[in-house]
Formats: C-alpha cells, structure tokens, sequence
C-alpha cells in the first residue's frame, strides 16, 4: 500500500462532545474545575472511536493528528490530560481558553463568547499543517460549533474572504482584536476544501431537520455509532473500528444491538451514509453478533450493490451565514 | 422488550400527530416502536422533531386507510399494502409485543379479525374504551372502562360473559383495580328487567366466580362510580359511548357561548375557569390514550381518532404496560373456565 503523506486530522470539542459535562446549572459548572479525572465521564462510544480513527490511519500508512479544542480554562488542563490518558487517547494537542486573562481584562461578555475565540484557534492551528491535510470536525449542538465549523470549512475552502468574515464576525459581536486576528489569519491561508465533514453530537433535543441548513457536510448524530458508521463509509474507520465503538456501546451504555441497526438506519434514512455502506456494514457487525442478522432477502442486497450508481447529488447551496449568524445574535437576545 | 407496532397513517391527525407521539415515547421511555406507514412521507416529520433514533424503527407501508373508507372494502383492497395491516402483522408474526392504531375503528377490527387469533374460548372480539367518571374516593380511578363499544352489533349471553370477564382481566392488569367492579348495562336495576339475553348474562355473571358484578347498571349511572367495567353489546355501547362524548362536547359549547354573550357571564367564567379548564379535560375523549380490542392472543390498543401527539404516546404506554405486564396470559387464565362452555 502506497503510504498518502498528507495527514487526516480530526479536532475535537471537549465539553459534550468528548464529555458527559454537567453544566445545565450555575451548580454544575462551578463544579467543573474541581472534578478528578476519575470522575469525568466521556460520552459513549466516544473513546473507542478515537482509538479506532488512530489505528485505521496508521494501518493505512496515513499520518494522523488528533486534537481538542475547548472553551474550559487551562486550569482543569490537567484532569483533562490525565482522563484521555485513563481512555487510552493519545492525542497531538488541546488548547483552553483562558478565561482568568479575560476576566482581568474586563472582558465579562466574552467569557462566554464562542465563535471568534474557537474560530482564530482553528484558523491558528490550520497554518500549520500541510495545506492538502483532510479535516474531521467533531461537536456538539450546545453552543456555536456547527456555526463555527462550517464557518471555518468555507473560510479555508475559499468560499468566504476575509471582508465577508469581518462582517459576520462583527454581526456575532466578536471582540475587535479577535476579528482583526481571524481575518489576517484567512488572508493568509493557502485555500484548499479541506474540511471532509463536520459531525454534530446531539446532545440537546435538537430536530435533526434544524441542522440542515448548514448543508450535507455537517452530519447531525445521535450516538458515536452513528458518527463511526459515517466514517466507515468515508474511508475514515475500518468495520473492526466500528465494530469497537458498538462494543463499548454495548458493555457500557446498556445499548442492544436493535437499537443499533434502529441507529443505522436513521442515519441511512437522512441521507448521511449510503445504503450499500450500511449493507456492508451490516453483514460485517452481523457477524459480529453486533448487530442482528439483517433480514432482507439476498437477492435485494446482491441488486443493491450491483445497481447502478445513484446520480451524484447537486452541488449543496452555499450556507447562509448572514441569516444564521442573525438568528444566532437574536436567540442570544 | 419486542418494539410497539404503531399505524403511523391512521387518525384525523395523520402521521403528523403519531410521529409526534412516538418520538415523545423515545425520548421519555425505554420503549422500543416501530413506526409503519409511507416511509417517504414520516422521514421528514421525524427529522423535525426531537427523538431518539434507537428507539424508533420505520417500516414501510405503501397504502394507508382512511376514516371515511368502508372498512370491508380497505380489507378487500388493501390487505397487503396498508400500514394497519402491516402493523398488525407485525404483532401476529411475533415481531412486535403490541399494535396500536388511531385509524378507521370499522377497519381495525375487521383487520384484526384477519390478522390476528382469538383467544381459546372467544368467538367474538370487544372493542373497549374509556370514559370519564366520577370517582367515589381518591382511590378510584376516574376513567372507567365500557366494551363492547362497536366490534360486535348484537352479542348472546355467552358473549357478554367473556367480555365481562376480559374487562374485568384489562382493569385489573393495566388499571390496577384489585377488585374491579362489573356491570351489565340495562334498563333497570332489577334482575329480570331487559331481554332473554340480558337476564341469562346477569345470571350466569351473579354465578361467575373470580367477577366482582355488581349488578345491572342504568344510563344515568354511567359517569358515577358504581362500576369500573361496564359491559353491553356492541350496538348499544356504540350509541352510549358517542352520545356521552357528544353531551360533554355540547356542555363545553354552551359554556364557552355563555361566557361570550355578556360580561357578567365573563366575569363569571373568568373565575370558574380552572372548573371550564375540568370539564373540557372531562370532555376531551382524544387524551385519554387508548382502549384495548379484547379477545385476541395479541395486544392491541386502539387510540381515539381524534387523537393528538400526547394521546398518541399515552396510547403506546398502555400497549407496552399491556405486553410487560402479562395482559394476554391473564385473560388467558381468567377465560380459561369458560372455554369448554
């Protein structure tokens, strides 16, 4: 096998993307700071999968880089360290945002401030890789990363310039220094569709449909079994990969292996994984005794695979960011 | 747990107000459903609201029937296609633990007499419902259940029997009623009084042991608390139960016209209105969930037509509560006396 040089990176959120996080309550999230490693609980499937996008890289001869990107302060750095450890997650980085530095600048309203913080952090770290390196984008429907991630896919893709941005950027209410800093960041990125997918934990009760409007690229998913299945057919994650994250969906997280093919064929029905991945997919965790043996007659699986190739779908409409970022301001309101 | 069988096209509400429904259950339950209707239709109002995907399977349906369609024509044409029948076959076939449907009633029996088994010893089915009662105590449910209420037009002794002692079985399964209290509704309290049919079913239930029957019943007794089971045929428990609903639909009328013709009828109703608030809950037969078709080997509970979202997910916890609490095995075991007569 010919080794691919240019590396697959995946990035990461950390709060209700990597982890179970509690902060519903001013409670909860005083406690934050204070919790062990031990005590922090990663969301099911999570670690598996990780461990599973590292080791089909590699297997594949691809270099590969895993990093996490939080909006948590540098202080719980440490437990944070110590759990990916305990999860057997190697990773190449994470980054905080260091909230002690705004509060001493007075900077109240922007503890909480998300898109121009996340965005110059992946706009800063984009700058060092190879310009052909293939993005993965993992978050969460809590805060702004499907905003934030789709706005960063089209601003290293080229399809946003830097005037473009500097509007959003100050219709989000940014800080000044943070736009002037993403933009600069922009002009200077060489531009390249880098960004394969975006995946969207569903934390909250979201409808899936209200994710739509950021486009194909952005997967909506319910579990991390949802998100490996995607992967797999992306090219991204081996069946055994898959096969991992239903195990520990299984063995931890009192999942059986109806809800997953119920899991399956949710994300087949929106539009996110083609059926003869699933197909394949099926068979391969059927085995397994993963997932239970699939029904359908033989000769259907066998036209499936042997039908011709549906018509590539048009070319997705550009997201409106204006309208979104306008939507986003007046909810915050 | 098998998954819950829910016709999805069926209802004045359509799929919209099932899918609802369905998805509430995903969300605030650990019951698997599985969704039958037209796939392409149900998809994107799935998509639109909040659910839980592992516990909401869809299975295709091509063909829906309406509430207007003659029921022995839907059986005639539609048998293969329709999603009722699809969804009962998935109960039959030992698929799913329960069926519920909010579609067509004249089409739901008439399925379910094609697809489904009657218990040993019944040769005909019931269909039940509830209604509202007033309670005696705190400790008595304020719903009480009548069947049959259309599955059958005329019924012999025999027949109102059973359906005494599955009404009997229903309360005390899925109400909890330790001693459920049954009633033959009639035109008077006396023993003799009604038909040949009527005197020998108050005879034979007096007799019956395992039945708490208290006796005859009359109309206006009906919304006390004198009988948790009332039990009649099914023509006469059709018109009881419709114009119940129809004398608390026109209840609620008048008072809502009432209150509009002066302002001291407001006035007056501005302070009564938790009491208003009461009686168009009372009246509002569609949130109450489901009634059971009784007499078959499968569970399946019929949700009012004019069911909503929340009636719909009610519904589906009733199914699930009737298949996890062993429904079937009861009235198995309270017919079984019966099935040698």
């Amino acid at each position: 096998m010919n080794a691919d040089p240019t590396p697959l990176i995946f990035r990461w959120d950390l709060d209700k993307t990597y982890l179970l996080s509690e902060f519903e309550s001013l409670r909860e999230m005083m406690r934050i700071p204070f919790e062990r490693a031990e005590d922090k609980v990663a969301a099911p499937g999570v670690a598996a999968l990780i461990r599973g996008l590292r080791t089909t890289a590699l297997g594949r001869g691809r270099a590969v880089r895993v990093y996490f990107l939080s909006a948590s302060p540098p202080q719980i750095g440490r437990a944070i360290r110590r759990k990916l450890e305990l999860d057997g997650i190697l990773h190449d980085g994470i980054v905080f945002k260091d909230q002690l530095q705004r509060l001493f600048r007075g900077k109240f309203r922007h503890l909480r401030e998300q898109v121009g913080y996340k965005l110059t952090e992946l706009l800063k770290a984009r700058q060092a890789e190879p310009p052909a390196a293939r993005e993965y984008l993992f978050g969460d429907d809590w805060e702004s990363d499907p905003l934030i991630y789709s706005l960063y896919a089209d601003v290293v893709a080229g399809r946003v310039a830097p005037a473009t941005l500097s509007e959003l950027l100050q219709a989000a209410r940014v800080d000044r220094p943070l736009i002037e800093e993403a933009v600069h960041l922009a002009a200077a990125l060489p531009h390249a569709d880098a960004v394969a997918r975006i995946y969207i934990n569903l934390e909250r009760p979201t409808p899936p449909a209200t994710l739509r409007v950021y486009g194909p690229r952005l997967v909506p998913s319910f579990n991390y079994f949802q998100t490996a299945a995607c992967l797999f057919a992306e090219e991204a994650l081996s069946a055994a990969g898959v096969g991992d994250v239903a195990r520990e969906l299984i063995e931890e997280s009192g999942f059986t292996p109806i809800r997953l093919a119920n899991s399956l064929d949710d994300v087949v029905r929106r539009g996110h994984l083609p059926a003869p991945m699933a197909d394949l997919l099926r068979e391969r965790l059927a085995i397994a005794g993963l997932l239970p043996a699939p029904a359908r007659p033989r000769y259907r699986r066998w036209w499936r695979r042997s039908a011709p190739p549906a018509p590539a779908a048009p070319p997705a409409p550009p997201v409106e960011y204006r309208a979104l970022v306008g939507a986003q301001e007046g909810a915050a309101e | 747990m098998p998954a819950i069988a829910v016709d999805a096209m069926g209802g004045e509400h359509g799929p919209e107000a099932v899918v609802q429904g369905v998805a509430a259950v995903s969300r605030q339950t650990d019951i698997d459903c599985v969704l039958v209707g037209d796939e392409a239709r149900l998809q994107p109002l799935l998509e639109a609201t909040a659910y839980n995907p592992e516990r909401i399977a869809i299975l295709h349906a091509s063909e829906a029937i309406g509430l207007q369609e003659e029921p022995r024509a839907a059986v005639r044409y539609k048998r293969n296609k329709a999603s009722l029948f699809v969804c009962l076959r998935e109960v039959a076939q030992g698929r799913c633990a329960a069926a519920v449907s909010a579609g067509n009633p004249g089409a739901a029996i008439a399925a379910a007499l094609r697809e489904l088994t009657l218990l040993p010893g019944v040769g005909k089915a019931a269909l039940a419902s509830v209604y509202p009662r007033a309670a005696e105590g705190p400790e008595q449910d304020t719903l009480a259940l009548a069947l049959d209420v259309g599955a059958t037009v005329r019924c012999n002794a025999d027949e109102l029997v059973r359906f005494a002692v599955m009404g009997s079985t229903y309360a005390r399964v899925i109400s909890r009623v330790a001693e459920p209290r049954v009633a033959l509704l009639n035109m008077g309290r006396d023993p003799l009084q009604g038909d040949e049919t009527l005197t020998a079913a108050h005879r034979r239930l007096r007799d019956l042991p395992g039945i708490n029957f208290v006796g005859n019943i009359e109309g206006h007794e009906l919304t006390s608390g004198r009988a948790d089971v009332v039990v009649c045929e099914g023509l006469l428990g059709n018109i009881v139960l419709k114009l119940l609903e129809s004398v608390a639909n026109m209840a609620v009328d008048l008072t809502s016209s009432a209150a509009q013709r002066t302002w001291r009828w407001r006035a007056g109703m501005a302070i009564m209105a938790s009491g208003a608030d009461r009686l168009r809950a009372l009246a509002d037969y569609a949130s109450y969930g489901g009634a059971p078709i009784l007499g078959f080997e499968q569970v399946f509970i019929k949700a009012h037509a004019r069911s909503q979202a929340p009636a719909i997910a009610n519904t589906v916890k009733v199914a699930a509560k009737a298949a996890r609490d062993g429904l079937i095995p009861a009235l198995r075991d309270a017919l079984a006396p019966l099935a040698d007569e």
